[in-house]
């Protein structure tokens, strides 16, 4: 077996691991995850996709403590959440989906230090790290302002800057950019991009386009693991993306419709370059 | 019904040094049986602009006229039964102990008798493909189900006007696309609809007129080629592509839509 490790510690080689996890909510008649098992080892870029009920959030929650598996077992840098969710708190930091949920203080700058205070960070050190995470996000100049009087996307920020601040080994990322604007999106990901490469990063999202530097894509539908592909593959896939409600981006759409390689092109730049190619060599031989 | 906008003006926390101005000065139409999208950068103005529509925000300066009647004049719960207002996540207001009684509370309050209130619940239900969720706990739900859950509470007022605030964000992709087709179904029925979105490619498909806001102004309104075309930078990838080919093949036109645009790529293919 992969995760046998040392035989001491189960899960204690990956960042995170999940056996065989199954888990209902009360009052549900279908279990909204059902016997998953996955492996996500330090460094990993991993990309979670699925409709919505497919289980995506489910996971999230079982994996910082918020929730536990009917059965099965999650290990969080080798800690169970469950039992331990403070101590896993340190290592996993999540980013949710809905930012209205997440904000609490008066201020942005001190909403930005909560999760630091909470791990008791030094004064001094707090100050500096809040400060790089404010302009880690471009939120300079919104220190004093109160989150109630903030837009949706710049409150979304706000909560990133907080887990940037906290700078936990696995980032988990529920829809990091579900209220930003394309400039906004672009922005974050390269706030992802940038971190450094022994960063566990797992990303759910309905934006395909967000995975392509995945090292790979877990498909969650219907409370299963129903893939777990390179998201080469997955974009070619048109079975498993209509089976699964999934539907690429633009850009690769037309690509794919076009006859062009949908993974390869990813920017409206490259799809018009190829479209343009295709139609001057046809000129030629014609 | 015609929705108008005159000037409209709001400053959040005005006369405190958090003051922030975010709209300054916004005139806008919404005609009758149109889709309008209101698309702009985070902190815009576009949720400060809905919220006015129906003036869940009082206006600092400006007017809001319905069929030429300032608003203000207006029973405010006549005005809110007319013009609908789905929030952001509205999911979060979900309370009831079924998504049925859920849906039921607004219709029930405008005093109808329970075998309408029970049509329109069913009607809305069935609008937003919902049914088979009427019996359930809200809070049982997955995020896209309490989303359509939420949105149904408001449609069942029959709303003319449907305001919908980001009513996409968090949606996969299937259930985006079903929310768009209901947009198109409801114009259909003769509702007006604002569409506020971050996702121009979304706004590019339903929308027939489009509105940049960019701090608290009106920057263009017009038909979604006619404003995207002006500034290709900021419009949706159909857009984007085809602009880029333009110098090269100027017979592509100024298609918009998927399917138009995929038309006019084919067409390019086949000379």
């Amino acid at each position: 077996m992969e995760n046998a490790g040392d035989g001491t510690h189960p899960g204690g080689s990956f960042a995170v691991s999940c056996e065989r996890i199954s888990f209902s909510y009360p009052g549900s008649e279908r279990p909204a995850l059902s016997d998953i098992s996955l492996h996500v080892r330090p460094g990993e870029y991993v990309g979670v996709a699925g409709p919505n009920g497919g289980g995506k959030s489910t996971l999230v929650r079982l994996l910082n403590g918020l929730l536990r598996p009917d059965s099965g077992g999650v290990r969080v840098s080798g800690r169970d959440p469950a039992t331990e969710p403070f101590e896993v708190r340190k290592h996993l930091g999540v980013l949710f989906q809905n930012p209205e949920n997440g904000l609490v203080a008066p201020f942005v700058e001190d909403d930005i230090a909560f999760g630091l205070e909470n791990l008791g960070v030094p004064r001094e050190e707090m100050r500096d790290r809040v400060a790089g995470a404010v302009r880690a996000v471009g939120l300079e100049g919104y220190e004093r302002r109160e989150p109630s009087t903030l837009s949706g996307g710049e409150k979304q920020r706000v909560a990133l800057a907080g887990l940037l601040a906290v700078d936990p080994e696995i980032l988990v990322l529920d829809e990091p950019t579900s209220m930003l604007d394309a400039a906004g999106r672009r922005e974050v990901l390269e706030y992802l991009g940038a971190l450094p490469a022994e960063k566990t990063i797992l990303h759910v999202t309905h934006h395909l386009e967000e995975l392509l530097d995945a090292d790979r894509i877990l498909l969650l539908n219907d409370g299963d693991l129903v893939a777990d592909e390179t998201p080469e593959r997955f974009f070619s896939d048109a079975d498993l993306l209509r089976e699964n409600r999934l539907v690429l981006p633009v850009v690769p759409r037309l690509a794919l419709e076009l006859g062009l390689a949908p993974a390869k092109l990813r920017t409206p730049e490259e799809l018009a370059e190829a479209i343009l190619a295709k139609t001057e060599s046809g000129t030629r031989a014609g | 019904m015609k929705l108008e906008l005159k000037d409209v003006r709001y400053v959040y926390a005005p006369g405190t040094p958090f003051e922030v101005e975010a709209l300054r000065g916004v005139s806008l139409v919404v005609e009758p049986d149109e889709v309008l999208g209101i698309i702009g950068g985070t902190g815009s103005g576009k949720s400060t602009l809905a919220q006015h529509m129906n003036l869940l925000l009082t206006p600092a300066g400006g007017e809001v006229l319905v069929d030429g009647v300032d608003a203000i004049s207006l029973e405010k719960s006549e005005l809110r039964r007319r013009v609908g207002l789905v929030f952001q996540f509205p999911e979060s207001a979900l309370f009831a102990p079924t998504v049925e009684e859920d849906v039921a509370f607004a219709p029930r309050q405008l005093g109808l008798d329970e075998e309408e209130v029970k049509e329109r619940v069913r009607e809305s239900l069935r609008a937003l493909g919902a049914e088979e969720l009427a019996a359930r706990s809200p809070f049982a739900l997955s995020g896209g189900e309490k989303r359509r859950a939420a949105i149904a509470g408001v449609l069942a007022m029959k709303p003319e006007v449907l305001v919908l605030d980001e009513p996409t964000a968090g949606l996969d992709p299937a259930t985006r696309q079903d929310l768009l087709a209901l947009i198109l179904g409801l114009r259909e029925a003769g509702v007006s609809v604002v569409l506020v979105s971050h996702d121009l490619d979304e706004v590019a498909e339903v929308t027939d007129r489009v509105c940049i806001l960019e701090e608290g102004r009106v920057r263009a309104v017009g038909t979604p080629a006619e404003v995207f075309y002006q500034d290709p930078t900021q419009a949706p990838a159909t857009v984007r592509v085809t602009s880029l080919l333009k110098e090269a093949k100027p017979e592509i036109g100024d298609p918009v839509r998927f399917g138009e645009t995929l038309d006019a790529l084919r067409a390019l293919q086949e000379v």
